[in-house]
């Protein structure tokens, strides 16, 4: 046991991943099992996330932690020149915590913490890759605490409503084309922790026995970033027109609305599916403010004219033996990034994904669930404001692991 | 419990081993309907690799055509050589001085800046007294500054041309049979711009222009000995050399006055007509036909030239007191003449190509591109001095980054007309001015 405490506890270091848009989508293992969907299946704590208005429906207390390593690896093969770069990035943990609690007197109403990394990546490029002066490293983390009540109206419809507290850091590194007498070019680093507030609602609603329908919105978070730190490493040469200062930013995390259905088919068989419709409208521009401004220092605002997309998940749990459960499932997300904005920071594709899981009850009050996802991306694009022309491919895999214990 | 952990960490392990890079295919290359093996360029200091107003080791070594050479290499080119100066010398420029490096020079009011400084108080001679012809390595690079059609026939070129004489294979050898005497299966061209860049650079003052008849003889000519054996090869056109920052970085109106100079000029030049205000005001330049006093100031679109001494400029009211000479400036007849001449080439070059079906690289939109600015690879270039990131410290030759841009667009051209894939070259590996 203790290694595997050891090990969340390394994990949870770090964390990030991309995903749809720099969306990640593993908040709970039995989900992800399932396609990543479940809104309108109670599971366990993890519902904190995917409904607030299926916690109601919990019939006991429940703490649960997970945590989804994610293997990614992009390659960029540029089209002038054919020659290939690839991204050394490291592994993201995305992880995960719930404590979901029944209240004794009231047991109508159900208090939840959630605590989840819903956005995030590191992307780390290769040294020296074609697209150096665009970027070299962004590393951006999102911690969303989401204290929660549910309310279960009657025997068939819950409600629940989380208030989101998130606070992220982002690190984004490029090179500046200037040289030293070396020939060693300049390099800039923008750092700062970001704030953001948002909230998520959701509703669940048993049609009948067997059919559940759920829908939930999680608003958007607009991540601001006040207290930037901007460090230039030039020439000395040229040390007063790149000079660190502050600066100010800021990202939006999509408004998310969802419609689930889940299908008891019988006893041991149940199919999920989730139609997400993300906001992603809402990030047109990345700009950067910078107090101290020179003439090679000026204010910058990128495009990135994101697009609102539909997502598509769903999946299938299979009582296999007792105390075993199997899941499987898959989806397929349209990208938010339009033809001419592919950056090297989400080279952002429509995604086709599939997974698979299984969960393991070691009697009462404690469980085990295991789940993995694959995905595969290809996007060709010239860029319209770098003119970074070539075809990135992605490979990920992330096989993720959670603890459930309920009381 | 423990044999479930196992399986789960077997599964990480595997999972990361597997971790699905993907897999990387070089695209695939051709050579099209060309024979790359003995590839040569002919053309003047762009193509030589000078560039900080000299030619050294490291701007042979990033020369337009080793870089092109170094591409066809990918598709079947062989050995490429070069009159190599020596891997450590400062370089030697036209007239005999160090190449120019970016450092720190104190004006006359002592005021220390960025500015293109030389490497060495002199240029190193020793370049000139090289003799490097080697018959069995054939020079494939024929870029030799200050190289004019003209020359191509001479026997007595080496007499005046020390930077071929270090190469040529005889005292009265012609260029024209030495690139002729390994065979070249395939040339690429850029000529006439010497004949234009001598005009421009004495501000009109040396015109040795040829005429438009004498060029597409010469052009037409030379062309027809190359093409002979059934080589392939593209020519470049000629840009408009006014768009290189040796003519644009010091602007028409670039004198500012203060109220009290302004007046003190208007007391001055009054009388013959000019006025001075607050602020900018154009220069005053010496000009013959303007008055019977020779002098009037520079009119918007005329270009100052960035051989201007500028500590004169400065501290000693040159340009304005004492209007600057001709040799400082083109004057909008001068320009017109001079770009009414290139077009006259460029049509030649144009027709000649269409005749011998060769592949034509159109310098002058690129000159012209750069001058607009564009974005590569995320990088902001542009014409402008230093900063531009393409041009080299004297306003007119290419660094090694701009010699790489240069050289995709002769791959494309290439590319186009004989079915080729020779893949581009990533112009962001190669240096841009080093700065202190």
């Amino acid at each position: 046991m203790k290694q595997v405490y050891f090990l969340i506890l390394f994990l949870a270091l770090s964390f990030s991943f991309f995903s749809q848009g720099f969306q990640v989508n593993f908040q709970g293992q039995k989900q992800q099992g399932m396609g990543c969907s479940g809104t309108a299946l109670f599971q366990d704590g993890a519902s904190l996330f995917f409904n607030p208005g299926s916690t109601a429906f919990a019939k006991e207390s429940s703490i649960n932690i997970a945590t989804t390593p994610i293997f990614a690896n992009v390659l960029y093969v540029d089209s002038t020149t054919g020659q290939g770069y690839r991204t050394e990035n490291p592994v993201g943990t995305p992880f995960s915590a719930y404590g979901l609690f029944n209240l004794k007197k009231t047991p109508s109403i159900k208090l939840g913490l959630a605590v989840y990394t819903p956005f995030g990546s590191t992307v780390q490029w290769e040294k020296n890759w074609i697209g150096r002066f665009a970027l070299t490293r962004l590393e951006l983390k999102a911690i969303f605490i989401q204290p929660t009540i549910s309310y279960r109206i009657n025997d068939k419809i819950g409600i629940g409503a989380g208030f989101v507290l998130s606070t992220g850091n982002v690190n984004l590194q490029k090179d500046i084309p200037v040289q030293d007498s070396l020939g060693n070019y300049g390099h800039a680093e923008l750092a700062g922790k970001a704030l953001g507030f948002g909230y998520n609602v959701g509703i669940h609603y048993d049609v009948t026995e067997k059919l559940s329908i759920g829908i939930t919105y999680r608003s958007k978070v607009q991540m601001n970033l006040n207290d930037g730190k901007a460090t230039f490493t030039v020439p000395t040469s040229l040390d007063s027109n790149f000079p660190d200062g502050k600066f100010t930013g800021g990202l939006p995390l999509p408004q998310v609305t969802t419609l689930g259905f889940a299908f008891k088919a019988n006893e041991k068989l149940t199919f999920v599916l989730d139609i997400n419709h993300v906001g992603w409208k809402a990030y047109d521009t990345l700009a950067f403010d910078y107090t101290n401004n020179t003439t090679s220092l000026l204010d910058t605002k990128s495009p990135r004219n994101y697009k609102n997309i539909f997502a598509f998940r769903g999946g299938v749990s299979y009582d296999l033996i007792k105390n075993l459960e199997v899941r499987a499932g898959g989806g397929f997300g349209f990208t938010p990034v339009q033809n001419g904005y592919v950056t090297p920071e989400t080279p952002d594709a429509n995604r086709a994904y599939a997974t698979f899981g299984l969960g393991y009850f070691f009697g009462k009050h404690f469980s085990m669930d295991a789940s993995l996802y694959y995905t595969h991306l290809k996007r060709t694009d010239k860029n319209l404001e770098t003119n970074l022309n070539g075809t990135f491919t992605t490979n990920a895999i992330a096989p993720g692991i959670a603890f459930v214990y309920k009381f | 419990m423990k044999k479930h952990i196992k399986y789960f960490l077997s599964l990480l392990v595997f999972a990361s081993l597997v971790s699905c890079k993907p897999k990387y295919e070089a695209p695939q290359t051709s050579k099209g309907e060309i024979d790359p093996s003995r590839f040569v360029m002919i053309g003047g200091g762009h193509v030589a690799g000078y560039m900080n107003d000299g030619l050294t080791y490291d701007g042979q070594l990033n020369s337009l055509a080793n870089i092109i050479a170094g591409q066809l290499q990918q598709v079947g080119g062989g050995d490429f050589n070069q009159p190599f100066v020596n891997q450590n010398s400062v370089g030697i420029s036209l007239n005999g001085l160090a190449s120019l490096k970016l450092g720190y020079k104190t004006d006359c009011e002592g005021v220390s800046s960025l500015s293109p400084v030389r490497l060495a108080s002199s240029g190193d001679v020793n370049i000139w007294n090289d003799q490097l012809y080697n018959s069995t390595l054939p020079f494939g690079n024929f870029g030799i500054p200050d190289f004019k059609l003209a020359n191509i026939n001479s026997s007595s070129w080496t007499s005046s041309n020390p930077f071929y004489s270090r190469m040529a294979s005889a005292a009265n050898a012609t260029v024209k049979n030495e690139i002729l005497a390994s065979n070249p299966s395939f040339f690429s061209i850029f000529l006439g711009v010497d004949e234009v860049l001598e005009y421009a650079k004495s501000g009109g003052t040396i015109n040795n222009l040829p005429s438009s008849i004498d060029f597409e003889n010469q052009y037409a000519d030379f062309i027809s000995s190359l093409v002979q054996n059934g080589a392939k090869g593209a020519v470049a056109n000629i840009p408009d050399v006014t768009k290189m920052p040796f003519f644009t970085t010091i602007p028409w109106n670039g004198l500012t006055l203060d109220e009290a100079n302004a007046q003190t000029l208007n007391n001055i030049y009054g009388q013959i007509g000019f006025s001075f205000e607050l602020g900018s005001n154009p220069f005053m330049v010496t000009d013959s036909s303007a008055n019977m006093f020779g002098m009037r100031q520079i009119l918007n679109g005329e270009k100052l030239l960035l051989s201007l001494p500028l500590d004169s400029v400065k501290c000693n009211q040159m340009g304005v007191l004492f209007p600057f000479r001709d040799e400082f400036y083109l004057d909008l007849n001068e320009i017109n003449y001079l770009s009414s001449r290139i077009e006259s080439y460029n049509n030649s070059i144009r027709s000649i190509a269409a005749q011998y079906n060769l592949a034509v690289v159109d310098a002058e939109k690129f000159i012209s591109t750069l001058n607009d600015g564009f974005t590569y690879n995320g990088v902001t270039m542009s014409a402008k001095f230093v900063s531009g990131g393409a041009y080299s410290l004297d306003g007119i030759y290419f660094n090694p980054k701009g010699n790489a841009l240069f050289a995709n667009e002769f791959l494309k051209a290439i590319n186009k007309k004989y079915n080729a894939r020779i893949p581009l070259v990533d112009a962001g590996k190669f240096n841009s001015t080093f700065f202190p």
